[in-house]
């Protein structure tokens, strides 16, 4: 596995020739259809893999012989002034002890980085940092759909279904019953049964609206602007969120200051730090360099033992960046997935264009004979690759809810640098050397289903 | 089926570090009267092409044969042992009587498939008769008719070769000879043959998983379980019979210490609400109970199990 990329490997990832594709003809059909509010164009937005410059080559054309003057004129303008694929500002960032993970308060960069390769989250969103907008389309002031409230109103028309389902089928029972002539007297015990069932659903769908809206008064900041329009709706609750929206509005009309920030979780900052060197982390205003916070973050792994200054070579935070680092390095945007019960998601090109293709699961593999020399370690080794197939069954199955195929990283874990079993040098490109990954994929295959 | 009466205990036969039962009446009465549903394994004969409706024997999870043993409703059997020993060390008598039953048995059944085959071929006769006399009194009426009567002779003669081989044989050898050619029955299980073997207390309990303490508190609450592996998790737990009922959790047995990832949380919760069931995660607290060891059956068991609903969804 490549320790760093470096920056002449970096066009081959940049030039993606399917970024700027899907754009004419999304605009064609969007003329016609007026009432839709367009889509910002993301192939454009998105067009930057990572938070680098790269400077291509100008195109030859054959039957054009003046390309190749300017292609000689850029050759030699950049062999006597390298432009640099770096940013002229270093992104800043700083070490956050509560979340262990940076946090990016400046806009310009958390857009930098949220559009050049997907790096971290908004605190106050699922992923993309988008407070702001969803704040100012509260007020009328933005006419795009966030993310979240898209979600949010999948969910309550996935809610509203199953309730008229349910009905549905109590309904049906009942015609049952009654055609059987199981329900002597029909039409009272109907009403009750109905009554008896309607009752609680609604109750319940009151006291999480109610929840729901309490929460988001404490929190002062967020509300629950759309309602969720039911048909057996009081007049009170649909005015109760409007009476927020206003209160809030007046309160809040000076707000341009974004609350968010971005959260860089410990494998992105070291990718942005030590892979691509884009990326300056500082703990109360002072930097700390590239190594001490590897150290930092290994340190911060296990909740086990903080103060223990050696990094065992099979540490999680060192297999998470190994993996992290390769599938980042084969030009994968890589992005969290614990709400699918994996260690990542990958990404074909980022979350904006399509569901992520892949789950990742690391798993640590002790093939190196250093493990099995002693009684004592393998017994340790056991017990931390022990996985049974019902964890396997579990996860495969998530997977496949999702349409996600399972891909099992399997990290090698060398042997200690050192006798007393740690790793105490640090340079982490010698430490990462060593690693090495093999990627495992998996299907769930049911014989009567997958039958084509 | 209800009135058949099982005797308690009843026997469970290990073999090959299997728990099996192969008496219809007791895996319809260990369902009935105990929920325990066991898994179905063996091949149904005359439909041995598929293996999705499989009969007898029926295995038991170890769980299930060790709470079934702790209660005192059944006991294992070595039966690779007993089989052995009981055909081997069988006096004459007693294989003659064996003989005999099997003897009888099988007169029994070439009896009752006789009694069926000559009623059969009395069916076919008449409808032929029947059949025969259409076509006498009008022999081309027209061409439908013929049809039919063609259709109709064309099914007759297809239910005869089925019968041919029970149909012609038994009413010759029937009227040949009066003695009837008994079959050849080949007993099912070994207990009807030899006698019941006793219990054999050396034999110790059934080994379990950890996860047992989960089992057999669910199981002392009243809930029937079958083997999860298919939804990632211990055991699967119905409310009722499994024929009735959907199930409604999807139960991890942990053990009560014990250190496991919270992506497991995750993946469960998630796995278990895709699918309508709520995931749960219980184990026994073995450190406040050490007094009354072993007794895990009981109420007070000191398992606590939780249910996880992933609410995103």
């Amino acid at each position: 596995m490549a320790s760093a990329i470096y920056s002449a490997e970096v066009p081959s990832l940049v030039t993606d020739p399917g970024t700027n594709r899907a754009v004419p003809t999304e605009n064609a059909t969007e003329s016609q259809r007026a009432p839709r509010p367009k889509k910002p164009n993301y192939g454009q937005i998105h067009s930057r893999p990572l938070p680098l410059e790269t400077y291509p080559l100008p195109a030859f054309i054959p039957h054009n012989p003046l390309s190749i003057f300017r292609i000689v004129y850029v050759v030699f303008s950049q062999l006597f002034r390298p432009p640099s694929s770096h940013p002229s500002v270093c992104y800043k960032g700083y070490f956050s002890h509560e979340t262990q993970s940076v946090h990016v308060t400046d806009c310009k960069t958390i857009r930098a980085l949220w559009e050049k390769g997907f790096f971290g989250k908004g605190n106050l969103s699922r992923s993309e940092p988008r407070w702001l907008d969803q704040e100012m389309r509260k007020r009328g002031l933005l006419a795009q759909e966030t993310s979240e409230e898209v979600t949010r109103k999948r969910r309550e028309e996935r809610r509203r279904f199953k309730i008229e389902r349910a009905r549905k089928e109590r309904e049906a029972i009942e015609q049952q019953l009654r055609e059987e002539g199981k329900i002597s007297h029909p039409a009272p015990i109907d009403e009750t049964e109905t009554l008896d069932n309607a009752q609680p659903q609604e109750i319940r769908q009151q006291l999480s609206n109610g929840n729901i809206n309490d929460r988001i008064e404490e929190n002062g900041r967020i509300k629950y602007g759309r309602t969720p329009a039911l048909p057996e709706k009081t007049p009170i609750k649909t005015t109760q969120p409007l009476k927020l929206d206003t209160r809030h509005s007046v309160e809040a009309a000076g707000i341009e200051l974004d609350e968010e920030h971005l959260q860089l979780n410990p494998e992105e900052v070291l990718f942005l730090a030590y892979g691509l060197g884009v990326l300056e982390v500082s703990d109360q205003g002072i930097p700390i360099p590239t190594s001490s916070l590897f150290k930092l973050f290994c340190r911060h792994s296990s909740c086990q033992s903080p103060e223990t200054q050696s990094i065992q070579p099979d540490d999680s935070f060192l297999l998470k960046y190994v993996v992290y680092h390769h599938f980042r390095s084969l030009g994968w945007v890589v992005r969290p997935g614990v709400k699918f019960a994996v260690d990542y998601l990958l990404y074909n090109k980022g979350p904006v264009f399509s569901h992520a293709e892949f789950a990742v699961m690391i798993i640590p593999s002790y093939n190196h004979t250093y493990w099995s020399e002693s009684l004592e370690r393998k017994v340790k080794i056991q017990q931390k690759e022990k996985r049974d197939w019902w964890w396997l069954h579990r996860i495969n199955r998530v997977q496949t809810q999702v349409h996600k195929s399972l891909v099992l990283v399997y990290v090698e874990i060398p042997p200690p640098l050192h006798d007393d079993g740690a790793i105490s040098e640090l340079d982490v490109g010698n430490i990462l050397k060593r690693y090495n990954v093999r990627e495992f994929a998996l299907r769930r295959w049911v014989a009567n289903r997958n039958r084509d | 089926m209800a009135d058949i009466s099982v005797q308690e205990p009843f026997p469970i036969s290990l073999i090959a570090n299997r728990y099996l039962l192969f008496d219809v009446n007791i895996v319809t009465y260990a369902r009935r009267e105990h929920n325990i549903c066991g898994v179905l394994i063996g091949t149904i004969p005359h439909l041995s092409q598929q293996n999705i409706f499989l009969g007898i024997p029926l295995e038991l999870m170890p769980e299930e044969a060790r709470l079934l043993v702790e209660k005192g409703h059944a006991y294992i059997v070595e039966d690779v042992e007993s089989h052995k020993s009981g055909f081997l060390e069988m006096s004459r008598e007693e294989r003659l009587a064996f003989l005999q039953v099997m003897d009888k048995q099988g007169r029994e059944t070439a009896l009752s498939n006789k009694k069926k085959a000559e009623e059969r071929s009395e069916k076919a006769l008449q409808r032929k008769g029947l059949a025969g006399k259409a076509q006498e009194s009008s022999p081309r009426v027209s061409e439908t008719a013929e049809l039919n009567t063609r259709a109709y002779t064309d099914a007759d003669a297809e239910t005869s070769l089925f019968d041919l081989p029970s149909g012609t044989a038994s009413p010759i050898f029937s009227q040949n000879s009066i003695a009837l050619e008994p079959y050849f029955i080949t007993p099912t299980t070994s207990y009807p043959p030899l006698p019941i073997p006793p219990t054999t207390p050396t034999l110790s309990l059934p080994d379990v998983p950890r996860t047992y303490p989960l089992f057999a508190h669910l199981h002392s609450r009243g809930y029937f379980m079958t083997p999860g592996l298919r939804f990632g998790c211990h055991y699967t737990v119905y409310p009722g019979d499994p024929l009735r009922f959907h199930s409604h959790f999807l139960a991890t047995g942990a053990d009560w210490d014990e250190e496991f990832n919270l992506l497991d949380i995750v993946g469960g919760g998630r796995l278990g609400t895709g699918v309508k069931k709520a995931y749960l995660i219980g184990g026994a607290d073995t450190s406040s109970k050490d007094s009354r060891s072993g007794g895990y059956s009981d109420v007070g068991d000191g398992v606590r199990a939780f249910s996880i609903e992933w609410a995103g969804l």
